[in-house]
């Protein structure tokens, strides 16, 4: 256990370990780069105008499937959960939605939209939504009993009940649905552009693999899995946290 | 406003059997009056609560409330739960003002006497707390607060202070007292407490074990304030807890079985052997 106060050192801890880990097996196999080499690499990719194109475009798309995620997601969501219709005869269409994975919705996008920056973001949604719609409806229908009661001895019903008391109580599921859908969004993104070849990360994986430059391959894939870590830790964890300390769930 | 329960029966499904809570319960609350429900746990009086609020609908019989048949939940019937049961997403100000918000209060108004009453229950300086930084005590004061707000004719409270240490018990049910006196809500008051009961209530009445029925109405006739020590009060104190000696004892045979008995000579050791008496 690391002396309290300094547990933020944990991770710097554990990096310098797999970055000494794979420094020593970097001098003991032939052609296999070590971690300066490829993170060298990266920098000087970071400074290539061609890369940060890639790497914008990858951005963009990310953020706009991600906000259409969340329209159709958490919408979908209070729709299913709030009319029980509906959930009937949608729900197990939601479910088998979030039962596919991202990469599989590829060569449907490109049947459709060809390949297109808006292939890979139709892959986007298709790939994420379907947890944040099971995921909302889960929590709207998940509404503590004793909160239920409460508010309706308040007065509270119908659209009010809905929007000041259900809404509210399925907020920590719908923010865990968010950090899983950033993730799967995340990934299908990946496959829409290794396969669709619009310019951007996963596009440029498929290059490099074609040029047969590991140090390359791994310098990508080290800014991939940061990205991923980075916006999953500094956004969603410390979000969710917020949101499980609040609703009295941590 | 006047309660009046008349011939009340109410059954639950259970583990696919059926559960009679209720058998025939009438009861009264004046206006203004101040009465306590006593009985052991499992007795069905917290269905009582939920049928007066009109949470859940009785089997048989009808609640009256001023002579009309009660037919759901309305804030002028606000209940007050064991579990304080406030909104976790908003602060103490958001769920004080919760009930005047569903009202359409407008906001300035709103807020002024929602901060009247946080002010009753001695909480201004937690106006802006999350329930998550609040005490089981504190909790408490603010349901009291979020219900007392809405200005209700009726006041249940299902068992509100069981979960809290002795001291804040104390401390509460004299403020409670002491707001009932100011504005003179009917208030039911459910308890397992023969103590908080008696120290509380104009009349108690007495429910029996599952199905619950009412046992025995016992008037207090103890001016307030009352003292604990006071022997009227003791008296009250020590019938009730003969009835309800009965009552439990009935409970524990229904929840623990037949089988399950203590017969005394199954000691180990006699317990007038003393150790090492062998050596």
């Amino acid at each position: 256990m690391l002396p309290k106060g300094y547990t933020f050192l944990s991770p710097v801890l554990a990096l310098a370990m797999l970055a000494g880990f794979w420094q020593v097996t970097a001098l003991f196999i032939p052609a296999w780069p070590g971690p300066g080499q490829v993170l060298g690499l990266l920098w000087g990719n970071i400074l290539r105008p061609e890369f940060q194109a890639a790497l914008f475009g990858s951005m963009r798309r990310m953020l706009i499937g991600y906000v259409l995620v969340m329209i159709i997601g958490i919408g979908g969501g209070l729709v299913l959960g709030r009319i029980p219709l509906v959930d009937q005869v949608l729900g197990s269409f939601a479910v088998a939605l979030h039962a596919i994975p991202g990469a599989a919705w590829v060569p449907l996008s490109i049947l459709w939209f060809g390949m297109t920056e808006r292939a890979v973001i139709f892959t986007i949604v298709l790939g994420a939504a379907g947890i944040l719609i099971v995921d909302t409806d889960a929590g709207i229908r998940d509404v503590p009993p004793l909160v239920s009661r409460a508010a309706r001895t308040m007065g509270a019903v119908g659209v009010k009940y809905f929007w000041f008391v259900v809404v509210p109580s399925a907020i920590p599921k719908i923010v865990s649905g968010l950090r899983l859908a950033w993730a799967f969004g995340w990934r299908a993104l990946m496959a829409g552009e290794l396969l669709t070849s619009v310019s951007g990360l996963g596009q440029q994986l498929n290059a490099v693999a074609k040029t047969g430059r590991l140090d390359q391959l791994l310098a990508l894939m080290l800014l991939i899995a940061a990205i991923g870590i980075a916006v999953d830790g500094l956004i969603f964890k410390r979000l969710e946290h917020l949101v499980r300390v609040r609703w009295g769930l941590a | 406003m006047r309660i009046d329960v008349q011939h009340i029966s109410k059954s639950f499904q259970h583990n696919g059997g059926t559960l009679e809570v209720l058998r025939d319960v009438n009861l009264i609350v004046e206006g203004g009056e101040f009465v306590c429900l006593l009985g052991p746990s499992g007795c069905g009086k917290s269905t009582i609560v939920h049928l007066i609020a009109g949470l859940e609908k009785p089997d048989q019989g009808t609640v009256l409330v001023d002579g009309k048949p009660v037919k759901g939940p309305d804030p002028s019937r606000v209940v007050v739960f064991q579990d304080a049961a406030l909104f976790p997403w908003l602060s103490v100000l958001g769920n004080v003002e919760f009930g005047l918000r569903i009202a359409c209060l407008p906001a300035a108004k709103r807020r002024e006497r929602a901060l009247e009453y946080i002010r009753l229950v001695h909480l201004s300086k937690f106006v802006h707390a999350y329930p998550h930084q609040l005490s089981g005590g504190m909790k408490q004061r603010v349901a009291i607060a979020r219900a007392l707000v809405l200005q209700p004719a009726i006041l249940l409270l299902d068992e509100p202070f069981a979960a809290l240490d002795a001291q804040t018990r104390a401390v509460l049910q004299n403020e409670l007292l002491e707001i009932w006196e100011l504005a003179r809500p009917t208030i039911l008051f459910v308890t397992h407490n023969v103590r908080e009961a008696t120290g509380l209530a104009d009349r108690v009445y007495v429910i029996s074990a599952r199905p619950g029925r009412i046992r025995d109405v016992q008037p207090v006739g103890v001016p307030r304030p009352r003292h604990a020590e006071d022997p009227a009060l003791l008296a009250h104190q020590h019938k009730i807890l003969g009835l309800l000696g009965e009552e439990v004892e009935k409970v524990l045979r229904e929840e623990l079985g037949e089988t399950v008995h203590f017969p005394e000579a199954q000691h180990p050791t006699p317990p007038e052997r003393s150790l090492g008496m062998h050596i």
